[in-house]
């Protein structure tokens, strides 16, 4: 098993790594869509901008490539929000794996969404395995994705509920950093590496 | 969602008209200035003061009242009616108007919007997008246009407007439902949407709300009393299960976890990635560790510690302690940290903060602040206390905040190793002041205090060294406490 994750200039690449070798798996870090052979799991980190992202994802060809998989593919906070058609952040066009789009919070709240909250499982399915109804997971974000109700599978609340974890597919994203949420955050990353 | 209380003013006076049209003008109050300071004491959020002499006219005749009751009121206000040139706006903005609302000639005089936008921020500059018919209305609503209304907010949105206020003319004072179509295809548009007309009960501003609008102006159903400001914004008070952090803090020194009484007698109390690892498995929802070394090599060594804590432990954390330069945060995000923390260096150069806010996002830096009482105020302290600033700490953190910081981690230098408890009337201060989360910091010396803090001191997280290091309490212990007492903690 090799796990590929993208490295598109995203600062969480490395924590996706330490999580992925705490767990015992391998993983190679790949720059080029060429890479991808050989691949058996790809993950898309993310920590950064829209804008920045997709024009990184763009210039190294992995815009063109990504929505073609056939494998197992895991978008994590940003990595998610880029499989949606629209990101309202710099105002930019996705990869169009997912419908829907990404929105800005707009709540009398905090903004970013930081920290501990829980997500409520609305759909099985193997990346959840295991993973307790209720449990918390450590978010990072000030923008959410809307998508159809068919490809939720667990839903967070922050004045308005938002998906945190998706389904469409071969394609699986969480907005939550599973390399950042102790237990239940590891086991998430397990399921994808394993049961997936 | 914000619930926007409405003062339309016609010969000075507090009115409502049903579709715009002047014959059905109904006089509510004489004063709008009592008005007003009634909605403040109800709570209202932001209120909205329409001039309905100056928007037929052109001439804004309401101008000193409306002057008046900014004087009047603390609330911010959003103010419309007549205002058809720059001068006007900016004498509105100059005197604290918080947003000024241009309608009429908004659609020719593109270059007075982008000045503004300019001179004011984006924020507080609002177009006014009033539709009859899907067409534009204009000139109090007497006259209609033949521009669509969807066209017209595309031309702002490429001027640099990002606040709309979408009235339905049709359905202004008619108590009767807004147009939810319209509204959602502004929002989808990625403005942010005050809707007005039309909004009589709270099922709409439900479902405004579920929209995802920034605000909805009420006016008839207020004057009416089928809406209550209070009740409607407590209903639509905004839930969540974001949980309050528990972080043990690590004052690592030489590469080792020391812990002293208001920074100096330092005693070693273990190794950082061992206890990271401890504290991690008891609960802890982050870590931080800050690099209190003296010299260049005891400093290098936390380049090491983040790097090994990152391959152990599985929930967020941040370094801090003499960093000044982005390659140094670069370095450290690269390693495994998930935030940095900035204090001597920011105030010494904020360019710092915002630097790194661009470079690596907002959520990951944090900007702590050591805070000192002097003479009644709270100072900004630099090096580990030992240095006076001439800095008062609410206009820091509010600084700090503006130029990207994500979080503060407030210091009180008073409290710290006293055991005596956080500062709460310093926490209070700086989380009414500012929208980013406050790390409360100094004095922990029971549970109690850590919910002090919490509650009372309105904080987002509490810090704590001592009482975990010398294993007065666990973690868990603190968290079971906390919960048990109803502060929301993730068990």
């Amino acid at each position: 098993m090799n796990i590929g994750v993208i490295d598109y200039g995203a600062s969480n690449l490395h924590s996706v790594g330490n999580g992925l070798t705490a767990l015992g798996k391998t993983f190679t870090v790949i720059t080029r869509p060429e890479e991808l052979v050989g691949v058996d799991k790809v993950i898309l980190p993310g920590v950064g901008a829209a804008g920045s992202a997709m024009e990184k994802l763009k210039k190294s060809g992995f815009a063109d490539v990504l929505p073609t998989l056939k494998i197992p593919v895991l978008g994590v906070c940003l990595g998610l929000q880029l499989m949606t058609e629209f990101s309202e952040e710099d105002e930019v066009e996705c990869l169009s794996i997912l419908p829907g789009r990404v929105k800005r919070f707009r709540t009398e709240l905090k903004v970013p969404h930081m920290g501990w909250n829980t997500v409520n499982l609305v759909k099985k399915s193997p990346l959840t395995d295991g993973v307790p109804e209720g449990a918390y997971f450590y978010f990072v974000h000030s923008y959410y994705l809307e998508t159809e109700a068919q490809y939720v599978l667990g839903k967070t609340s922050y004045d308005a509920d938002f998906p945190a974890v998706v389904q469409k597919g071969n394609f699986y994203g969480t907005q939550f950093h599973p390399e950042k949420s102790g237990q239940w955050g590891m086991k998430i990353l397990d399921n994808f590496c394993t049961l997936c | 969602m914000l619930v926007i209380p409405a003062i339309d003013i016609i010969g000075g006076e507090c009115v409502r008209l049903t579709k715009g049209e002047f014959r059905s003008k109904k006089v509510y109050a004489s004063d709008p200035v009592v008005v007003a300071k009634d909605f403040e004491r109800q709570g209202a959020k932001l209120i909205h003061i329409v001039d309905l002499d100056g928007a037929k006219t052109g001439v804004a005749a309401n101008k000193e009242l409306l002057l008046k009751i900014a004087k009047s009121v603390s609330t911010p206000l959003q103010v419309g009616g007549g205002i058809r040139d720059a001068a006007l706006a900016r004498e509105f903005l100059n005197a604290g108007v918080a947003r000024v609302v241009i309608g009429t000639k908004a659609q020719t005089e593109t270059a007075m919007l982008t000045s503004l936008i300019k001179e004011y921020g984006s924020a507080r500059i609002v177009v006014a997008l009033e539709i009859k018919g899907g067409k534009l209305a204009v000139e109090g609503w007497q006259k209609t246009l033949d521009t669509d209304g969807v066209d017209f907010a595309k031309k702002m949105k490429a001027l640099g407007i990002t606040e709309i206020l979408c009235t339905d003319v049709e359905r202004d004072g008619t108590m009767t439902e807004p147009n939810y179509e319209f509204v959602r295809s502004l929002a989808d548009m990625s403005f942010n949407v005050v809707a007005s007309g039309g909004i009589s009960d709270m099922k709409a501003l439900t479902t405004l709300k579920g929209i995802g609008l920034f605000g909805a102006v009420v006016g008839k159903a207020i004057y009416e009393g089928t809406i209550d400001i209070k009740k409607a914004m407590d209903a639509l008070k905004p839930a969540s299960h974001l949980t309050k952090r528990i972080i043990p803090c690590l004052d690592v020194k030489d590469g080792k976890v020391v812990k002293g009484v208001s920074f100096v007698d330092l005693q070693v109390v273990g190794d950082p990635v061992a206890l990271g690892e401890k504290y991690s498995e008891e609960g802890a929802d982050e870590l931080v560790f800050l690099d209190i070394s003296a010299s260049k090599e005891g400093r290098e060594t936390i380049f090491d510690i983040a790097a090994a804590v990152a391959k152990q432990v599985f929930i967020p954390f941040t370094v801090g302690g003499g960093i000044s330069s982005i390659e140094q945060i670069r370095r450290l995000l690269q390693l495994g940290a998930d935030k940095i923390s900035l204090n001597t260096a920011a105030v010494q150069n904020p360019d710092l903060i915002s630097d790194a806010a661009r470079a690596f996002g907002q959520q990951c830096v944090v900007v702590a602040i050591d805070a000192k009482k002097k003479d009644g105020t709270y100072k900004v302290f630099l090096k580990g206390g030992s240095e006076e600033t001439p800095l008062e700490v609410v206009a820091w953190a509010r600084e700090a905040e503006k130029r990207g910081a994500g979080e503060i981690l407030l210091t009180s230098m008073d409290k710290d190793g006293t055991k005596d408890g956080y500062d709460i009337e310093l926490l209070q201060k700086v989380s009414d002041a500012v929208n980013i989360p406050i790390i409360a910091s100094g004095g922990a010396g029971t549970l109690e205090h850590m919910r002090a803090a919490l509650a009372e001191g309105k904080a987002d997280a509490a810090l704590v060294a001592s009482l975990f290091h010398y294993g007065e309490h666990t973690v868990a212990e603190a968290k079971e406490f906390l919960s048990a007492r109803g502060i929301p903690i993730r068990v």
